[in-house]
Parts: C-alpha cells; structure tokens; sequence
C-alpha cells in the first residue's frame, strides 16, 4: 500500500497542474451537467402542460405551443440547446486528456534528467513504465467515468421518454465510449511523450498525433459502418399523407440515393459518377430533370444509409474495444521506445 | 562482494558514435579489476560519460562490448543492473519529492534496496529526511544521489562527474562519503572526473581517457613510480613520458626536486596521448 503510494506522490507531484486543470475541466462540466438536468427536470415539473408534448426532446411539429406556454417553453429549449453543446465537452474531454495528462508523463522524466535515475534502479524498464502510469490512468479512469455518466444523466435528462440504451443520439458523447477513448488517447499521448522527450514538443506533437490517429480511426469505423448499415428511405411525406419517417434513435452512416437497381450512392459519390439527383419528391423520388419529375422517371430514392438504435449497446462496445486496442498497441509501443531509448 | 583482482568492468573494442558522426570512443579495449576506487579522468569529450553510460546500459555500443560482472548490459539489463549503483552528472532529483520520497522510490524500484543504510548515511550529513530536493543544495543533492547508489548494495558504483558542479567543502564530503562506504563495503567504485585533483586524495587506480581512447589504466602507485625520475636526469622535469618517435617529453614544471603529482603524471599522458594521436 505505501509503494502506491509513492507512485501516486510522484505522479501528483510530477502533473500537479496537468492533474489540477483537468480536474477542474471534469469537476466543471460535471457539475454543469447536473445542473442542467436538474434545471429541465424542474422546469419540467413546474409546467406539465406545456412541456408534456416535449418530452422526447423535440417540439410536438403539429402544435404551436400556447401563449401562455412560450416563455417557459422559450426558457426550456435555451437550456436543452445550451445542454446539447455542453455534451460536446464529453467528446472533446478524452482527447483533451490524452494531450494534457499522457504526453508530459514519460516526457518529463526524460527533460527533467530523473529518467536516469530511475531507470539505474529499476531493473525492468517496463515494470517502471507501468507503475508510473497506473495512478494516471486510474484518475484518467475516475475521471472519464465522472464523465461518462454526467453525460448519460444530461442526455436521459432531455430525452425522458427515449429508452437511449438502444438510441445513437450524441453518440460518442456520452457513456462508455467517452471512457474507451480517454484511456486510448492517455496512452497514445504517453508514446508520443516518450518518443519526443520533452514536455512541451511532446504535448503540441500528441495533440497532432491523437488528432490524426481518430481521425483516421473515425474513417475506418465509418467505412466498418456502412458495410453493416441498411437503406432506409427517406420522404417527407408519403402519397398517403403520412407523415416523415426520420429515425431518430439510428446511426446515420451517410445520406444519398438508393438507385432503382437497390445500389446506395452518396450524393458526393453520385455526382462523382456524373449522376444527376437535382429534383426530389415530397415521396423520396429523385429525379434527374424538371422534365423527368413531370414523366415520373425517376432515378432512384432519396435515402440514408442508418444502423438502427437496436444495435447501439453492440457499437458502443465494438468501438470502445477499438480505442482501447489503440491504447494497448500505443502502450506495447512504449514499452518498446522506453527499453531501447537512452534517458536524457 | 567482488574477489579483489577479479575482473568486474570490462570493455572490448568499444566504439561509440553519436548521429551526429562524432565518435565518442574510438575503439577501446579496458578491463577494471575489483575493488578500490578508480578515477576515470580526461579532458572534456574524452568519452567518460559515454563509456559509462554503456555499462549502464544507457548507450548502445556501435562496435564492441561491454560486460559488467561478466554480462552484457545490452543482452541482460536487469542482471547487469543488479550489480550497478549509479550516480549520473547532474543528480537529477525529483523536484517535488523529498528525500524520504526517493529513498521509497528507490525501494521501490530496486529489489533489496537498503532504505535504512541510505537514510543513516544522510543523517551523518545531517541532510533532512523530510526535506524538498529543490531545497537541498547542490553538495547535498549529489550526496542524495550517491546514498540512493550506496542504498542498492551494489558491488559496483558508476559516479559519473559528481563533483562537478560542487564547491571544493562538498566535493571533500562527498569524497569522504565515498571513500567510507567503499573502503567498509568492499565494493568497487568508478569515479569520473575531468579535474584529477578532485579525486585525487581518494583513488587507488587510474584511467586516463583521451582522444577516445584509453592511455593509462595502472593503479596510482605504478603509475607515478613509472614516470618518476631523479633530479639528476632532468634538473627541472617532474616526469618523463615516452613519445611516438621513441625519444623522451620531458614535464618541465618549476624547479625539480620534487616528486610529480598525480596531476602532472595524467597531464603528461594526455600530452604524449595528443601526441602519438597526431603522429598516427
């Protein structure tokens, strides 16, 4: 218990500000969350009647609220749009942290020259490595979580009605994968700061890197998606007068137009092959030309490629384990960089 | 404990480059036998730090090996290691720790770390255990840092250029320290300095480091018994050396009649080792 003790001093006293300003970042937007559940909650219970047909998060389309209703109706979408962007700070949180707790862990013990001590010490580089970032990948770990579920009440909070364990709504900004990702990007940060080994370069370098790897990881998942994703066609109003089939709770992987022949084209992807989508229908037919819509010759379906909320539990751990298979890769690569590197 | 006379550092052909092309060690064959303290001295970018740092397994050799108690730092680390106290240039203390902190760190780290040993040898310094590194002076940092290498119970100490940046009270201490634990050890303690005075009053075995190579690796007693010569070769020399052409350099210094220093016995190696580099 005391040699964690002194791994955990150490690393308090090595990030003391890194570790400070992220708690505070986490400590703020958490306790913000909150805040802003409680407040739609409350508002909600102060005007049932207003807010009843808002309940899912979004305004009833087929009633105008009433007089009496529009200003805590007006005080009620402030909040939940003010909410919607604070959710955006879960997604940023973990490459934040990645940056800001991971890059310096490695990197100061190299600028700072202690790196030669400890490693005259320690027989296993690899032990050592280890054990000085188990303290920050706990906090990182605590933390996310903070996170992770602050967000979950935020977004529980707006969409009362929604069962959101199978709704893709703000995925990546709450939950599981807000988790996944911290500790991916803390390792990846971790390799660019022993690979630099120095502070400042390391962390400007690691939000590059981290930048570039999600990015391009974000790419692949995307591609992931679409293999696995089903057509679903869009209209606004059907010939029957139904009204528009928008699916809320999926993942929509891409927009664009189910051909007649059943082949999902992008709207980028069609105008790359010269297709011609320029006239829809209020029934999801895309035409070519004015003269085409007044023919009925249509082309194909206005449509979106979508993974149905069903399977959001499914995809949430699939990309979760996909972070931190990054994380590990990143953290067997450091073990690597830190046996072989000279200390200073 | 080493056997005195065993052979514990060794180097075989050892040859340094750094990405810049600077060779740091030109291929060096060196063996030191057990015991005692050695001074590793030359001028500046002689390549002391360098050879050290390759038995600590801190600088890969470009050619040759090195061996400490017989294995190789670069195939074995850990078990190279475990015969391995260090002292880097610079102590390089955590700043936000203190002297407790490191001493936990260190048993930490260390398998058979003699936390008690460490610590008592500080408290003869009257150095605070509950003092801030970056509240300790320069003198009292190195002495941290070698307590820490005098913790590991290691057979063989690696003191790159402690005393550099010391005053000459510290530097003193420091020596004593180290002469101490050595001497009640038994252990085998490689010193590097670039001023042979600093470690003069301590040594018992000299290596001369210069131009990369290794010039002189004699016990002090031999060395200066070898180049000693009487007032009636030289009226004014202290020393003699041989140079490359086979004729005598004389180390003229004052008036003779006297015996050379330690000093003037490795100037006059790094002088005749300037020499025979030129003539090759």
């Amino acid at each position: 218990m005391s040699g964690a003790l002194t791994w955990a001093r150490l690393s308090y006293r090595q990030q003391k500000w890194e570790l400070l300003l992220v708690v505070l970042g986490v400590a703020g937007t958490a306790a913000a969350m909150v805040w802003l559940a409680i407040m739609l909650e409350s508002l909600r219970a102060a005007s049932p009647e207003c807010l009843e047909g808002i309940a899912d998060g979004f305004v009833g389309a087929e009633q105008a609220p009433a007089v009496s209703c529009q200003g805590i109706t007006s005080q009620y979408f402030e909040t939940e749009s003010f909410a919607s962007t604070l959710l955006y700070l879960s997604w940023a949180a973990p490459f934040g942290m990645g940056v800001i707790l991971g890059a310096p862990l490695v990197a100061r013990e190299l600028d700072g020259g202690t790196a030669q001590l400890a490693w005259s010490l320690s027989p296993s580089r690899i032990g050592w490595l280890l054990r000085r970032i188990a303290f920050i990948a706990l906090f990182g770990l605590a933390l996310l979580a903070v996170l992770a579920v602050t967000s979950e009440l935020l977004a529980a909070a707006i969409f009362v009605d929604r069962p959101l364990g199978e709704d893709f709504t703000w995925y990546g900004r709450r939950g599981l994968l807000v988790v996944a990702r911290g500790l991916g990007t803390i390792a990846l940060g971790v390799l660019v700061g022993a690979l630099i080994g120095r502070v400042l370069p390391a962390v400007l370098a690691a939000a590059v890197v981290i930048g570039v790897v999600f990015a391009g990881v974000s790419l692949g998942l995307d591609q992931w998606n679409r293999a696995e994703a089903t057509i679903e066609r869009r209209f606004l109003e059907a010939e029957a007068g139904a009204p528009s089939n928008l699916e809320l709770t999926a993942l929509g992987v891409a927009y664009g137009i189910e051909l007649v022949d059943g082949e999902f084209l992008s709207y980028s992807e069609a105008y790359d092959r010269g297709v011609e989508a320029n006239y829809g229908g209020v029934d999801g037919k895309v035409f070519e030309s004015e003269a085409d819509m007044e023919a009925g010759r249509f082309i194909g379906y206005d449509a979106f490629l979508i993974i149905p909320g069903e399977r959001y539990t499914e995809l949430v751990i699939r990309d979760s384990v996909v972070a931190l298979l990054i994380g590990a890769f990143a953290l067997a690569l450091t073990g690597l960089v830190v046996g072989r590197r000279r200390p200073a | 404990m080493s056997v005195d006379g065993e052979t514990v550092l060794e180097a075989r052909g050892l040859a340094k480059r750094y990405r810049r092309g600077v060779w740091a060690l030109g291929g060096i064959d060196l063996e030191l036998p057990a015991g005692g303290i050695t001074a590793l001295v030359g001028p500046n970018a002689a390549g002391k730090s360098t050879l050290i740092k390759t038995w600590v397994g801190f600088e890969r050799p470009t050619r040759g090996s090195v061996r400490v108690a017989g294995i190789d730092p670069w195939k074995d680390r850990s078990a190279a290691l475990a015969h391995l106290g260090y002292v880097p240039q610079s102590p390089a203390l955590y700043d936000g720790l203190s002297v407790a902190d490191h001493l936990d760190l260190a048993r930490q780290l260390r398998p058979g770390f003699d936390r008690d040993y460490a610590r008592a040898r500080l408290a003869q310094l009257d150095i605070p255990a509950d003092r801030g590194a970056r509240d300790l002076s320069g003198g009292q940092q190195a002495q941290v840092a070698l307590a820490i290498a005098l913790g590991t119970r290691a057979p063989i100490l690696l003191l790159d250029e402690p005393l550099a940046s010391l005053d000459p009270l510290a530097r003193r201490e420091f020596l004593h320290v180290l002469t101490d634990a050595v001497r009640g050890d038994g252990a085998t303690a490689l010193l590097s300095s670039h001023i042979v005075t600093d470690v003069e009053q301590a040594c018992d075995r000299l290596i001369v480091l210069g131009v990369g190579r290794v010039l002189l690796n004699d016990s002090v007693a031999d060395a200066m018994a070898a180049h000693a010569i009487s007032a009636t070769e030289h009226p004014n020399a202290v020393a003699s050396f041989g140079s490359p052409d086979g004729s005598r350099i004389w180390l003229v210094r004052g008036a003779g009649d006297r015996p050379a220093t330690l000093d003037e016995v490795v100037l006059g190696y790094l002088a005749s080792g300037r020499s025979t580099a030129a003539a090759a």
